[in-house]
């Protein structure tokens, strides 16, 4: 064998060999994309953080509205701001368990501030569990305006419990209780409650746009 | 002898604790008239502690909101004073729940956490989100500033803000955040268990002694009178 032929030789089995290592990387690549959970990284835990705090001075009206206690008032207030900035973090942050962290992050500071309002870790773990049995993940973009749709929506029974308890009265206190929480009318309740998470959707929907945005500038990978 | 030395900021475990504890005590008996002897008394403790400033401001915004709410209870039960004494001590309640909070410092509660092995992912994200609310006023700054340059015009019309508000402060952050990382990245922080030293501990004081054991006595007194 001469020597050209034995380089044409070495050349073939080192292309063969490049060629398995590249099927090898690809099917790595492609168990992680089918992985429904991943590890955080540093990156992905600053944006989260970014993003809630966003979320939070954008949420500073709360002290305010917890103050007025009308049913589905702090749902109103804060429902736009609470679907936007976590769709932009679920977009970015496709992993399971990113909606909590924020909840997380917020929470911390939201003890101080109106204490009921950690029932969002309960709700944005609640709707984790939902988007992971129905989508198993947020690989899908409309999962993410799934979650980021329900999650203010979600804290309206606890808080709806909240405030029964805050405003637990009885004989003459009982006209005032009904004029501030509106919650002895069903009809109000309902039409409320609708109202929060037809508001959710378009913040999360508004979210999901914006993000697509960042998408096409490079901006989100 | 850190024990004994006089300091300005509770243990912040304890300052959410008694945050809880005069919330939870606060409401279940806001209907009575020793709930607000009570929240005098506390409030004078936390004055005594030197909690003054943010017990001055959170009286100022009590007395406002309070004072609105507690009229309209009080007209809308057909003048009955108990509704707005009721009201009174629940806008106290919730008030006075906030100072021990407004005087903990992030980094505290950060150390503090870290302390306790909470993981690294929440004492950082917690770190950053409150340590970004003056980079973030800067940026929306700058946003406006960059608006007015180019003459785009006003940020109440929602294309303009949209297209010339809102994505170039999301793409700002985006960036902001992606240097962070790398930052931080390089600086030798993992977030899986590596050991990690903490460069001042938080201790409790005497002072956090006596402040919480103040603070159950009139609990207590509140419960049994």
């Amino acid at each position: 064998m001469t020597g050209r032929e034995k380089a044409i030789l070495e050349l073939i089995q080192f292309s063969k060999q490049m060629n398995e290592d590249d099927n090898a990387f690809n099917k790595s690549i492609s168990k992680n994309k089918n992985k429904i959970f991943e590890k955080y990284l540093i990156k992905d835990i600053v944006f989260l953080a970014i993003i809630t705090c966003c979320t939070l001075v954008t949420g500073a009206v709360m002290p305010l509205l917890v103050n007025v206690p009308m049913f589905g008032i702090i749902q109103l207030g804060l429902g736009l701001q609470f679907s936007i900035f976590p769709v932009i973090g679920l977009m970015k942050v496709k992993k399971p368990f990113a909606l909590l962290l924020q909840s997380i992050f917020i929470s911390v500071f939201l003890v101080f501030m109106f204490p009921p309002m950690v029932f969002l870790i309960v709700c944005a773990l609640v709707i984790e569990l939902l988007t992971l049995l129905i989508f198993r993940g947020y690989k899908n973009d409309w999962a993410c305006v799934f979650a980021a749709t329900l999650y203010m929506p979600m804290t309206i029974p606890l808080l709806y419990m909240y405030y029964n308890v805050f405003f637990s009265v009885s004989g003459n206190e009982k006209a005032a209780v009904s004029m501030f929480i509106g919650g002895g009318n069903i009809g109000v309740i309902i039409g409320i409650s609708f109202a929060v998470i037809a508001l959710c959707f378009v913040g999360s929907l508004i979210g999901m746009v914006i993000a697509k945005e960042l998408k096409k500038a490079g901006k989100l990978k | 002898m850190k024990f004994f030395c006089v300091k300005n900021n509770l243990y912040p475990l304890i300052a959410v604790f008694s945050s809880v504890a005069i919330l939870i005590f606060g409401l279940v008996n806001a209907k009575s008239i020793e709930c607000t002897y009570f929240l005098i008394g506390v409030f004078l403790w936390m004055f005594i502690f030197g909690f003054y400033k943010q017990a001055i401001k959170a009286f100022i915004m009590f007395v406002v909101i309070g004072g609105i709410f507690a009229c309209i209870a009080y007209f809308s039960s057909g003048k009955n004073f108990n509704s707005a004494l009721a009201m009174i001590n629940r806008f106290g309640t919730i008030f006075l729940a906030l100072v021990p909070g407004m005087s903990v410092s992030t980094i505290a509660m950060t150390r503090n956490l870290s302390q306790l092995h909470v993981p690294r992912s929440v004492t950082l994200g917690m770190l950053i989100t409150m340590s970004f609310l003056p980079v973030l006023s800067a940026e929306i700054k700058r946003v406006r500033e960059a608006m007015k340059t180019r003459g785009v015009g006003s940020i109440f019309n929602v294309k303009i803000f949209y297209r010339a508000f809102l994505i170039p402060l999301v793409c700002r952050l985006v960036d902001i955040s992606d240097v962070l990382a790398l930052s931080i990245e390089t600086r030798g922080f993992m977030l899986g268990k590596a050991n990690y030293t903490i460069y001042k501990r938080e201790q409790i004081n005497v002072l956090d002694i006596m402040y919480i054991l103040g603070l159950m006595i009139s609990i207590i007194l509140l419960v049994v009178l």
